[in-house]
């Protein structure tokens, strides 16, 4: 980024010194978000037609437009942000006025977002990762120029890089000296985006459809359903081939399999597509960083030094071609939902050996000593069964044959439990825990000793008698519901595992 | 504490042998008095709305008079007399060799370490009904997402004030 381009892009600027505003389009932004907000309302406009009072209806929409988009207007008169030389200062708030300080030194890195709109407008938002606990505590300038968020971007890091040069030298690994920057660790052609989608396969796209077909029943204007078999049946019969099909059920169920596959499979490269296209892992001095989409492109750098473990996830038939997605668990979580970052969402295990090795974490090899979890770990499932098949009996035995499904289900979940359980292993390779559990969606967790803030090990009335106990790990990010653990296994083991683990350094 | 063996360690019924076997020490008997008003303050108004209930709804319906009454002010007595002091005995903890050592519960043991090299930030805190007996608490944050708090309670407070010390000698950032 040059300087003729940040000062071009230089927001408005206030008569004080150096404050700024978000960008004006902003406001056009809000105007869009106001669509999906709008269906809030619809139960009001429903009520008013209810009752009969159609006159309200347009000056109550109007009142509704009208007070969204001054509001959204105070908003952002009322916010402001100033860029000094080390810290950038964000006051905001209508009525509660927040005033807030960011050093520089403290901004772990700058994520940059733009929806589709938000590229047609030529804007973007920008994100600034503190590690704060807690997604409320990072502020963001939603939404600056593009060039200006760019410009931004680099005034942080090379801030960020001068400290680093100079206070801390070793921050990056020997082999990867300062001057060799922006080397590119992984990216995806259209080819392999292709692949990945057909690996991708998914009937989610057929639910929602669905759901849509039910939803808009009554407001369509013709009166068909694609779910109900019986209309059709009445198409068929309108172009006289109800006979025809009645003598080729069979083609019928074919072509009916063959639509499911399809749609499987369309929304499967669909959803690959939108996700990843121009997908790019760049390896910087201080971070990987990761940039992908296709109607929203983001651009997100992971700090390496908060990377606190690896976690690869595959499928049970992906993982015979060998592909596997990679995933980085660190401080920050990755966007709103995700919890971990993807760093590569499809490849094989030689692709995503470099980008591991960049982050210090090795794979086990065929070598390494698994231990498995006792199978008392699939009591949870039998459990399940007990109490799905007894419901279902007592539904059956009150004349509701539905409850047949009950004992039916029980035993599937009861054998998926069973079998699942035997694939709960661990092993320790002296600097790092690897835990491996799933069959259905196997995924291997590499935890390095040195990631690890406490441990609990647990023991309850079910496992104590056995000798067992299960190892639960404080590790920072990532998800709260599902932390790392290592169940059921012999608590001499476990105890010297604990001991063992607690002895790691931090992590460098 | 003493290194002597337990005379019953495997004895899981014991609550003294429970913590010796594992090398814990107890927390504060009078945390279970702690525990007995807090348990109290729970459950009184509970059994109150219980009789009112009672004599509201059943005596109304002319159900059997007097039974939940009874049934609740039951509970809530055996309930408040006997199970703090199960409970409280059933705490342990330990600290040194650079570490924090809690444990608690027994249906569902939870025996958690935090080496105080990882620990965030710590707090000494005293509620009223604690205060009255002269205890504290202390709370130990980690950077971790599973365990970020680590709560020991019923420590007499200047112990855990002693304890706050020794733990925040050791406190160091890992993260820049």
């Amino acid at each position: 980024m040059t300087d003729t381009a940040a000062a071009a892009a230089a927001p408005i600027i206030d008569d004080d010194a150096g404050w700024q505003r978000l960008h004006p389009a902003t406001l056009a932004l809000a105007i869009v978000k106001l669509g999906p907000r709008s269906l809030q309302f619809l139960p009001a406009v429903a009520a008013l037609g209810f009752t009969g009072n159609w006159v309200y209806i347009v000056p109550a929409i109007l009142a509704f437009l009208l007070i969204s988009l001054l509001a959204a207007w105070f908003q952002w008169l009322r916010f402001r942000f100033r860029v000094g030389d080390d810290e950038i200062v964000i006051e905001s708030g209508v009525l509660s006025r927040q005033h807030r300080t960011i050093p520089f030194d403290r901004i772990q890195d700058v994520s940059i977002e733009q929806g589709l709109v938000s590229r047609a407008l030529g804007i973007a938002k920008v994100g600034f990762e503190t590690g704060a606990g807690g997604k409320e505590n990072d502020a963001s300038l939603d939404a600056i120029g593009l060039d200006a968020a760019q410009a931004l971007r680099t005034t942080i890091r090379a801030h960020r890089s001068g400290e680093a040069a100079t206070a801390v030298p070793a921050v990056d690994a020997p082999d990867a000296p300062p001057a060799a920057t922006d080397r590119l660790l992984f990216a995806m052609t259209p080819r392999q985006l292709l692949v990945a989608g057909l690996f991708n396969f998914s009937l989610a796209a057929l639910a929602v459809v669905g759901a849509g077909m039910q939803f808009f029943d009554g407001l369509l204007p013709f009166d068909f359903n694609v779910f109900n078999p019986r209309d059709w049946i009445d198409i068929a019969e309108d172009y006289g081939l109800d006979q025809w099909l009645l003598a080729h059920r069979w083609i019928a169920g074919v072509g009916a399999a063959i639509s499911l596959l399809f749609i499987g499979f369309a929304s499967g490269i669909a959803t690959m597509m939108f996700a990843n296209w121009n997908f790019r892992l760049t390896r910087e001095p201080r971070a990987l960083r990761r940039t992908r989409g296709l109607t929203t492109r983001t651009d997100v750098a992971v700090p390496v030094k908060r990377v606190q473990a690896a976690i690869l996830v595959t499928g049970w038939f992906r993982q015979r071609f060998g592909w596997h997605e990679l995933r980085l668990q660190s401080l920050a979580s990755d966007g709103e939902k995700e919890r971990d970052h993807q760093v590569v969402p499809f490849a094989k295990l030689d692709a995503i050996d470099p980008v591991l090795a960049e982050v210090a974490i090795a794979r086990p090899d065929a070598a390494a000593p698994w231990q498995q979890s006792h199978r008392i770990i699939a009591l949870g499932g039998l459990v399940g069964t007990l109490g799905a098949t007894i419901g279902g009996l007592v539904a059956v035995s009150f004349g509701q044959a539905l409850g047949w499904f009950g004992p039916v289900v029980g035993v599937l979940i009861g054998a998926a439990s069973l079998f699942g359980a035997r694939f709960h292993r661990w092993t320790d390779l002296g600097e790092q825990v690897a835990i491996r559990r799933g069959f259905w969606k196997p995924k291997l967790t590499l935890l390095p000793h040195a990631s690890v803030q406490s441990v609990d090990l647990k023991t309850d009335f079910i496992l104590r008698p056995l000798g067992l106990a299960t190892l639960v790990f404080g590790v920072p990010g990532g998800s709260s519901l599902a932390s790392h653990e290592i169940p059921a296994i012999p608590a001499a083991t476990a105890q010297e595992l604990r001991a063992r683990i607690l002895a790691a350094r931090a992590r460098a | 504490m003493t290194d002597t063996p337990a005379v019953h360690p495997t004895d899981p019924f014991d609550p003294e042998a429970l913590n010796s076997a594992e090398g814990l020490d107890p927390v504060d008997p009078a945390y279970a008095q702690v525990l007995r008003v807090a348990t109290a303050l729970n459950l009184i108004p509970l059994a109150i709305g219980a009789s009112v209930f009672d004599y509201l709804l059943i005596r109304h319906i002319e159900g059997p008079y007097g039974l939940i009454t009874a049934l609740a002010w039951l509970i809530a007595i055996i309930v408040i007399i006997s199970f703090p002091s199960r409970r409280v005995s059933r705490w342990g903890y330990k600290i040194g060799e650079g570490q924090l050592r809690v444990a608690r519960g027994w249906l569902f043991r939870t025996d958690t370490i935090v080496p105080f090299v990882r620990v965030q930030h710590i707090d000494v805190g005293q509620g009223p009904i604690e205060r009255w007996f002269g205890l504290s608490h202390l709370i130990v944050h980690t950077s971790g997402t599973h365990n970020s708090t680590v709560t020991l309670p019923g420590l007499p407070a200047d112990l855990a004030a002693a304890m706050r010390e020794t733990i925040r000698r050791h406190i160091q950032t890992d993260f820049a």
